[in-house]
């Protein structure tokens, strides 16, 4: 087997659902192809076997042979194994082509959502995405595992029509007949119970929600109590959910009933005219043998129709789900002859708030309400359109990575990822151990490496949930401090952290950015003292700068606001 | 904080709970059982007339046409009692299985609401969480499936055995000769089985990790141009769950061929030890027939029996992690000792996460009724060990935390509710209304009394704009409420409990400190009356506080008002002034 997962998963077909699911198969033909052929060798010489079973009667029963009949034994095993061993041959390329197809679309949404960025977020709720790994890529493998087993199936159907068609009409006849018949049966009832497991399914899910409810809010439950109310409401979901599995089974009962009753019948009439035809002399009674254990194996081929279109089905649904994201574009994008930014520290400016942030000094803005300065973050990052000039060049006239390079935008939703501390600090690993360390100290973030036994070796797990939301914060702020970006906007760094602290990160902040132009978002006097320039906003506007004192003195809004005085 | 892991349940422990379990429901067990194995014996009607059919087509004296047409019949009748015996069967199954699941996830979630107080709060959910929905669901799917197809299985096995020894008693034995197979290649399998499919789905799991997190940080991602990282991760995932699908699949490819001759040499020694019996005139022709097809039938249900046995172990390992929850050893110990007074005092505390290595280092403090006090301190310094200790959660190494001389860890946990809560600033909102969530604190209160906490924290107005009011479902996509609603109704449910003492912890805030201003009019409310602990986060706090403690390096460094520290000139007057500016 080839190594996976491919280096290039290549160019994905999102026209439409059934050319992305053809496109995957296209790159994998080979093993389609041998999983196709061991499919037909495996399901056909199962369907053999009675055949060769018959004939081992006949070898006793018609001719009293010992000699043939050891060799129609001893073909029986023989076929047994060819049939064990094309089944693993057929198992291991469906494997491999279920693997290959979800991989290559797991890769296709990482690149996507890597191209997207900031714009993912907005139009799709991480939930959705996240369910194309949860359950869309196996539905897509699914899929394209069960062309195998699928193409054994209709060739052996077939062969069985032949065979019983060369013994005689009339039996011939039942298997044409009688196969469109049973799918038929079989598949009305198929429908229902898909309605029912799914809604199974989903009760199970919300259920499953309230325990996971329970749990999340354990500390306000034993803490304030509540405990008997809580678990006589899951009791009486959890009831409620037996009760639709009860109800669902009422279908999925019938349909393994007729599963039962469909080919059992079908056996019946197989064996009740092959022994007319016996009694007729028209075949041999080990042919009667033969075709009643062909029928009996016919329940094979007949289950595989059924799970072949519920699989086909399942993973054209996963495939317009998968493209639903694949086809998205992000909101900002590139201008078609992009200009270059200046390369020297410049000014920048928000024409919109009149908000000008000069380059080389810790400029702090404090808002009236916090909405407003998220949004000035999210335009002078441009992560929203808006009139932004960086030494005079409009930022939509420069492209999105020309942008990033200089401006850096850091708020408290961005996320800490899953590795190993020292890298998630230093994602571009562009800076020594000395600078790490006057990051992690600028930030006050020393105490929490010293905690941890590994120190910036320490793996961090679950996206940094282990750390509390001020560790968060601070492990954030020493990110965004490493990356040494000509532009630094930190909105709102230190809300989630104590007096102390915040008050040794302010005085720490001004000297690691020396040189730097910084835009800190902020209402913490403490902050706002070390900053070399304050802006006060109200309604989204820039009315009043100057440094903190002067702003103290001269503007009693802003007073208001940063202090704790009523009007 | 130091994070402790919940015990998993040994052997002994989940063997003794599944056979209670199996005692409880051994009436449906039973009729499972029978329904079951009437299915199976009407299963073997087919085996059996066809070798009468065979014996009557290769009769000397020829065979009657009505003799075939009634063996026919009689074929369909047995066909059509095993559909419908299915049919009962399986229902009965489904309603065993769906009992069991829902005793087993009620009792479950019991147990997660049993949980000691200090063990929720030093435990964290992670693990708790993955308990809730990857255990149960899959012992979900055991016991759905997974053990009526067992059962049924080895019905079947036993039933087509004994059909085999009562219809065709010579031809019984040669059967056996695909056992020492089977019993080799299953024990080889089961061993590797369950590490291999774990470790598969664990490289599953892993893979969706990743992947959330690349969706929820794509913002991120872009800001830091790390997007080679986020595919070398994935590239990373992606290729260990390759190797860990190649491993099952490994073993898949050496135990399906080797299980596969085991069930097929068999047809085959019957065949050839029947044919030979035939010949010397021991067994008759339908005989052979009847076992050759006889034996094939007893592929279908073993085969069965082994895929479901390594499904049943992984269950076991998830079982033992649901009953483990419940070992956790009760923290408190009461013993009917009753607080004289209201009066909260700490002597002499010292408490360590690791051993030989305290975090408080004696620490004495007295709070009077009615008393503000705010902890100002570093983080690290052990306010919030210290707070945990005043609120009765954990009990200190040395010395005591004492509530009216009565030691707190020694009062029962709805006692302990009623004198002092610990108030930190997580603010779960449940699935469920607005009431609900209200009433956790007071299952008794009236609606007059739940408008009333509303109104005391200023949430009135909004609940009363809501269009369903107190019936409001809250949550799960319903209504979502801002973090400031969600921190005021978590504030109401603390006047509904109305415990006297209050230690309130700021540290996790991440509320910008705008909205903070409203919400602590509302906390003012709710202060009202009663002593107040609050590790404080913001110098307002401290400044309003009728006391100030600065806790440094696990000890009480400065003890007095706002006043008298900025008088003192202590670190607490550096803070105040830098802030002041």
């Amino acid at each position: 087997m080839r190594p996976l997962p491919v280096a290039d998963p290549g160019i994905p077909d999102d026209r439409s659902a059934t050319r992305y699911l053809w496109w995957l198969g296209k790159q994998q033909l080979g093993t389609i192809s041998l999983g196709v052929a061991f499919g037909i060798m495996w399901m056909v010489s199962g369907a053999l076997l009675p055949i060769v079973l018959g004939n081992g009667i006949d070898a006793v029963a018609v001719q009293r042979d010992p000699e043939a009949l050891a060799w129609w034994a001893g073909a029986f095993i023989l076929l047994a194994l060819v049939q064990t061993l094309s089944g693993v041959a057929r198992h291991r390329n469906a494997v491999f082509n279920f693997l290959s197809g979800s991989f290559r679309t797991v890769q296709a949404t990482i690149k996507r959502t890597n191209d997207l960025g900031a714009t993912l977020p907005k139009r799709m709720a991480t939930g959705e995405v996240v369910a194309i790994g949860a359950s869309d890529t196996s539905h897509i493998g699914n899929a394209l595992d069960i062309t195998a087993r699928f193409s054994g199936a209709v060739i052996t159907v077939v062969t069985v029509a032949i065979i019983l068609l060369s013994a005689s009409l009339k039996l011939g006849l039942v298997v044409i007949l009688g196969v469109p018949v049973a799918l038929l049966i079989i598949g009305t009832l198929v429908k229902p119970m898909h309605q029912r497991q799914v809604a199974y399914r989903h009760q199970q899910g919300e259920l499953t929600g309230r325990a996971v409810d329970i749990v999340s809010g354990l500390r306000v439950l034993r803490g304030i109590g509540g405990e008997l109310v809580f678990s006589q409401r899951f009791r009486e979901e959890s009831q409620r959910l037996r009760e639709s599995g009860v109800h669902a089974a009422k279908v999925t009962s019938l349909l393994e009933a007729a599963q039962m009753l469909v080919p059992g019948l079908f056996m019946t009439l197989v064996t009740w005219l092959g022994a007319r035809e016996v009694i007729a002399g028209a075949i041999t009674p080990g042919e009667l043998v033969s075709f009643y254990g062909v029928a009996i194996f016919l329940v094979v081929p007949l289950r595989t129709f059924g799970e072949a279109l519920d699989k086909f089905t399942r993973g054209h649904v996963a495939a317009s789900r998968v493209l639903k994201v694949l086809r998205l574009q992000p909101e900002i994008n590139d201008p078609l002859d992009p200009v270059p930014l200046p390369s020297i520290p410049a000014t920048l400016v928000d024409v919109k708030s009149g908000l000008t942030i000069r380059p080389g000094i810790m400029t702090a803005l404090v808002t009236d309400r916090p909405e407003d300065a998220a949004e000035i973050a999210d335009r002078l990052g441009r992560y929203t359109d808006g009139e932004v000039t960086l030494g005079g060049v409009s930022l939509a006239e420069a492209t999105r990575a020309a942008v990033r390079e200089r401006i850096l935008v850091s708020d408290n939703n961005s996320r800490l990822f899953t590795g190993v501390l020292r890298e998630e600090l230093d994602p571009r690993a562009t800076g020594d151990e000395e600078r790490i360390m006057e990051a992690i100290h600028t930030a006050s973030a020393g105490e929490i490496i010293d905690a941890l036994p590994e120190g910036l070796d320490a793996w961090v797990a679950e996206r940094g949930r282990e750390f509390s939301g001020g560790q968060q914060q601070r492990l954030r702020l020493a990110r965004a401090l490493m990356s040494d970006a000509p532009t630094l906007i930190l909105v709102e760094p230190t809300s989630a952290v104590d007096a102390h602290t915040e008050a040794r990160i302010a005085s720490r902040l001004a000297g690691f950015r020396a040189g730097k132009t910084t835009l800190i978002t902020t209402t913490s006097p403490l902050v706002l003292d070390q900053s070399a320039w304050v802006a006060y906003a109200e309604d989204g506007k820039v009315i009043a700068e100057g440094t903190h004192k002067e702003l103290l003195a001269s503007e009693p809004r802003y007073r208001a606001v940063v202090t704790r005085e009523e009007d | 904080m130091a994070r402790v892991a919940l015990p998993i349940a040994d052997g002994p422990e989940v063997r003794r709970y599944a056979r209670q379990l199996m005692r409880l429901h051994a009436r449906p067990m039973t009729a499972v059982v029978v329904l079951h194995g009437l299915a199976a014996v009407a299963g073997m009607g087919a085996p059996v007339l066809l070798g009468m059919i065979i014996d009557a087509v290769s009769s000397d004296e020829g065979a009657q046409l009505s003799t075939v047409d009634n063996i026919a019949l009689g074929l369909a009748a047995f066909v059509v009692v095993q559909a419908v015996l299915t049919r009962f069967a399986a229902m009965a199954s489904a309603r065993m299985g769906e009992r069991v699941l829902a005793d087993l996830r009620e009792d479950f979630v019991d147990r997660v609401l049993a949980i000691p107080l200090s063990t929720v709060e030093r435990a964290g959910t992670g693990d708790l969480v993955t308990r809730t929905s990857r255990d149960v669901n899959q012992i979900a799917h055991s016991v759905r499936r997974g053990v009526p197809e067992t059962l049924i299985a080895i019905v079947t096995i036993v039933l087509t055995a004994g059909a085999l020894a009562l219809f065709t008693p010579k031809l019984a034995l040669p059967c056996l000769v695909g056992a020492p197979i089977i019993i080799f290649a299953t024990r080889w399998y089961l061993r590797r089985a369950t590490p291999a499919y774990l470790r598969e789905n664990a490289t599953n799991s892993e893979l969706l990790d990743g992947l959330t997190e690349t969706v929820e940080g794509a913002r991120t991602t872009e800001a830091y141009g790390a997007g080679e990282r986020r595919i070398a991760r994935t590239m990373h995932d992606l290729k260990e769950n390759y190797r860990a699908e190649r491993a099952t699949l490994r073993l898949r490819s050496i135990f399906w061929p080797m299980a596969d001759m085991g069930f097929q040499i068999p047809v085959a020694a019957t065949l050839l030890v029947g044919g030979w019996f035939f010949i010397e005139g021991w067994v008759t022709g339908g005989q052979v027939v009847t076992a050759v097809f006889l034996v094939q039938q007893l592929i279908e249900p073993v085969d069965r029996l082994l895929m479901w046995l390594d499904n049943l172990q992984v269950a076991g390992a998830s079982l033992a992690r649901l009953i483990g929850v419940s070992l956790v050893p009760d923290d408190r110990s009461p013993t009917g000792v009753k607080p004289t007074s209201e009066q909260l005092s700490a002597t002499d505390v010292r408490y360590s996460y690791v051993d030989g290595r305290d975090v408080l280092h004696g620490v004495d403090l007295t709070i009077a009724p009615g008393e503000r006090l705010a902890m100002v301190g570093p983080s690290g310094a052990g306010k919030s060990t210290l707070g945990r200790l005043l609120a009765g959660i954990d009990g200190p190494r040395v010395g005591e935390v004492t509530v009216g001389d009565a030691p707190l860890v020694e009062l029962p946990l709805d006692e302990l509710r009623g004198h002092v809560a610990l108030v930190t600033q997580e603010h779960h909102i449940f699935l469920g209304t607005l009431r609900e969530n209200l009433m956790l604190a007071s299952p008794s209160a009236s609606d007059a009394k739940l408008r009333e906490a509303l109104a005391a924290v200023a949430a009135l107005d909004w609940v009363e704009d809501l269009p369903e009011g107190l019936d409001t479902v809250l949550g799960g996509g319903k209504h979502e409420v801002s973090p400031a609603q969600a921190q005021q109704l978590a504030l109401a449910r603390l006047v509904l409990a109305d415990p006297h003492t209050l230690v309130l912890d700021e540290a996790t805030s991440l509320i910008d400190p705008r909205a903070a201003r409203d919400l602590e009019r509302s906390l003012a409310a709710v202060l009202e009356g009663r002593t107040v602990i609050a590790i404080a986060h913001r110098l307002f706090s401290a400044h309003d506080a009728d006391r100030v403690a600065v806790v440094e390096d696990g000890k009480i460094a400065e003890l007095g008002s706002h006043h008298e520290l900025v008088a003192a000139n202590g670190s607490y007057a550096a803070l105040w002034r830098s802030w002041q500016a």
